[in-house]
């Protein structure tokens, strides 16, 4: 069943143009210049009861865009939106009962109160008696891993915990859709770790369907069975998670500082992008052969300091591009 | 209908509480905020004494009655930025993309918004015009009306602000405008009108409705007139009314932002 329509959507903003200098700001008041940006362009999709969707794209992409129209934050130019059979533009109240949204780069909560008093005020905002409140305070206290923190004023807390609380006061109603976007940015690679899984365990645990922005290949590989890739402003993927790490995510780039020269040119599975004597890179083909077989071909009594991680996001994109034929 | 006028409310009430404890962790700044503007404003009452001092009537105003005007403009203010502050800083919610919490909240977006923060020396103001009424003369009829011509001139003001701050959704510079224009209100306030003449005196009572809110005020407390007091509850309704219309017409033109922003 699906739970969110999106039919050739566009949002385009005008962006006043202004030259350097003083000279530059009279001219733009007597005379502004303004400048189209079109940040989405007819996109279309529909996400399934109880889906985890990631909703990725480089920055500028269209990514926020799009969660603020279904949102009710942003009017679109052209094209339907149909959230639970509500239209975000003309039932902005009742769809707000039913959705939760968690934006990374804005904070919501009142930094001078506790978590706990934020959450009161949200279930308030919900309108929600209060001892339906506390109970489930209670319940995402230990969903979440809140217990040590939550009569601690936000200011005083971590971005990872503040992040925890911002998703917890989103849930303060129990919503049946979960907007995220970039709720990983400006984690370290723990705390993001932790995020992903507490996500993942609410999604089981309510049945939430979760749609997440993001700009972060891990974001998505450990989280999400359907992606959709969007590009300046245009989808230029909506598939599977098997599928695209078929196609795309079976390959690592290992970057590795060697005491000695090694030849891997003949190996199986295995693409040398640089090789500048004692500083190495390579891509290692996953299904061909594994990370740690890689790493023993290297021997590692010979590394000095090594590197594993993901192609990154824009070239998995230009690589879709240019293999669009194929899939 | 009735249950979410309450709702509303609630969340109103909680968001003063939470805003007020905030600047309770400082009690020090906290009060010398207020008992600062309460002395500032007595300032103006000062000046009014030695004014009076060398002639005893300005334009029909004895000193009793500049001491109510004073009151009364002083109340209002303060009770326009107790409560709504924040509608008097609306175009930098708007322009910063602030308002996007409030949007996906179930609840009104520019009562929320303009509610969500309070000014302590507008407690000093509240209180001041408090005892230049008591100064004036008490009396238990007189006190009702001055209460509730405190909360009309308030809203009054807090719409034409609203409406004027609403004005960022179509220019990218209204603020300015905005705050030269409540700026001016505000001075205009404490004199009496009729030392302004002519088209400054129609503007008073019109576009610029310190008439309607500061001056019709004194006019039914000192002698009640039941439809002076009608036109300034049927005016606030109105700029009631404008507030809101304006406001929405511009939220569908609202674009938020791509910067990142904080709730402090
Ligand atoms: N409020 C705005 N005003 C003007 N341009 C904007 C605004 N919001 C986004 N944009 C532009 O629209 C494009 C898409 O932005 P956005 O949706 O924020 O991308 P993403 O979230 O994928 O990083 C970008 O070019 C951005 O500069
Ligand atoms: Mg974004």
């Amino acid at each position: 069943m699906a739970v969110i329509e999106v039919k050739g959507l566009s949002k385009t903003f005008k962006v006043k143009l202004k030259d350097k200098g003083f000279k530059g700001s009279l001219k733009a008041m007597v005379k502004p210049k303004y400048k189209t940006v079109n940040a989405v362009r007819d996109i279309s999709f529909t996400v399934d009861k109880g889906e985890i969707i990631a909703f990725i794209g480089p920055n500028g992409a269209g990514k926020s865009t799009t969660i603020k129209m279904m949102t009710s934050i942003l009017f679109p130019d052209q094209g339907s939106i149909k959230i639970l059979d509500f239209d975000p533009k003309k039932d902005r109240k009742k769809l707000s009962y039913e959705i939760g949204t968690v934006f990374g780069q804005k904070e919501q909560l009142w930094t001078h109160l506790t978590p706990y008093d934020n959450f009161k005020f949200f279930g308030a905002i919900y309108d929600i008696p209060e001892k339906a409140v506390e109970k489930k305070i209670d319940e995402l206290k230990m969903l979440f891993e809140l217990d040590e923190f939550i009569n601690t004023p936000v200011r005083n807390l971590s971005l990872g915990q503040r992040i925890r609380c911002e998703i917890v006061a989103s849930l303060i109603h129990n919503p049946k859709i979960l907007f995220l976007d970039e709720p990983t940015i400006g984690l370290d690679p723990v705390v993001k770790e932790n995020i992903r899984s507490l996500i993942k365990r609410m999604n089981k645990e309510y049945k939430t369907t979760i749609f997440l922005t993001s700009h972060d290949v891990g974001d998505i590989e450990k989280l999400c069975k359907r992606v959709i890739i969007i590009n300046n402003g245009q989808i230029v993927l909506d598939d599977s998670m098997d599928n695209l790490k078929y196609h795309y995510l079976n390959k690592k780039i290992v970057e590795a500082k060697m005491k000695e020269r090694v030849n891997l040119d003949d190996e199986d599975g295995i693409t040398i992008l640089k090789d500048k004597g004692y500083n190495l890179k390579i891509e290692v083909d996953t299904t061909k052969r594994s990370v740690a077989d890689a790493i023993k071909l290297l021997n590692p009594d010979n590394i000095i300091d090594i590197n594993i991680s993901n192609i990154p996001l824009e070239d998995i994109i230009s690589s879709i591009y240019q293999n669009k034929d194929q899939l | 209908m009735l249950t979410a006028v309450r709702n509303q409310c609630k969340v109103i009430f909680l968001s003063i509480k939470y805003a007020l404890m905030r600047e309770l962790l400082n009690k020090t700044t906290f009060i010398s905020n207020i008992i600062f503007m309460i002395l500032n404003n007595s300032s103006m009452i000062v000046q009014w004494i030695v004014l009076f001092s060398i002639k005893d009537n300005f334009g029909g105003y004895t000193l009793k009655h500049v001491i109510l005007l004073i009151g009364i403009s002083s109340s209002l203010y303060g009770f326009a930025h107790f409560f709504f502050e924040k509608s008097f800083k609306l175009s930098e919610t708007i322009n910063s993309g602030k308002l996007d919490a409030y949007i996906v909240q179930p609840k009104n977006i520019l009562l929320s918004t303009i509610t969500s923060d309070i000014q302590v020396s507008a407690l000093g103001d509240l209180s001041f015009g408090l005892i230049a009424y008591f100064i004036y003369g008490f009396t238990i009829r007189g006190f009702i009306l001055y209460s509730l011509f405190t909360i009309t001139g308030g809203i009054i003001l807090v719409c034409i602000s609203v409406i004027l701050h609403s004005l960022s959704f179509w220019f990218s510079n209204a603020d300015a405008g905005a705050d030269t224009f409540n700026g001016m209100m505000i001075n205009v306030s404490t004199y009496p009108d009729s030392i302004f003449k002519g088209i400054v005196k129609w503007l008073l009572f019109t576009i610029i409705p310190v008439g309607i809110a500061n001056y019709i005020p004194v006019k039914v407390m000192v002698s009640f007139n039941p439809y002076l007091l009608l036109i300034n509850v049927g005016v606030c309704l109105l700029f009631i009314l404008l507030a809101f219309t304006i406001f929405y017409r511009g939220l569908k033109r609202y674009s938020s932002t791509n910067l990142m922003v904080a709730r402090v």
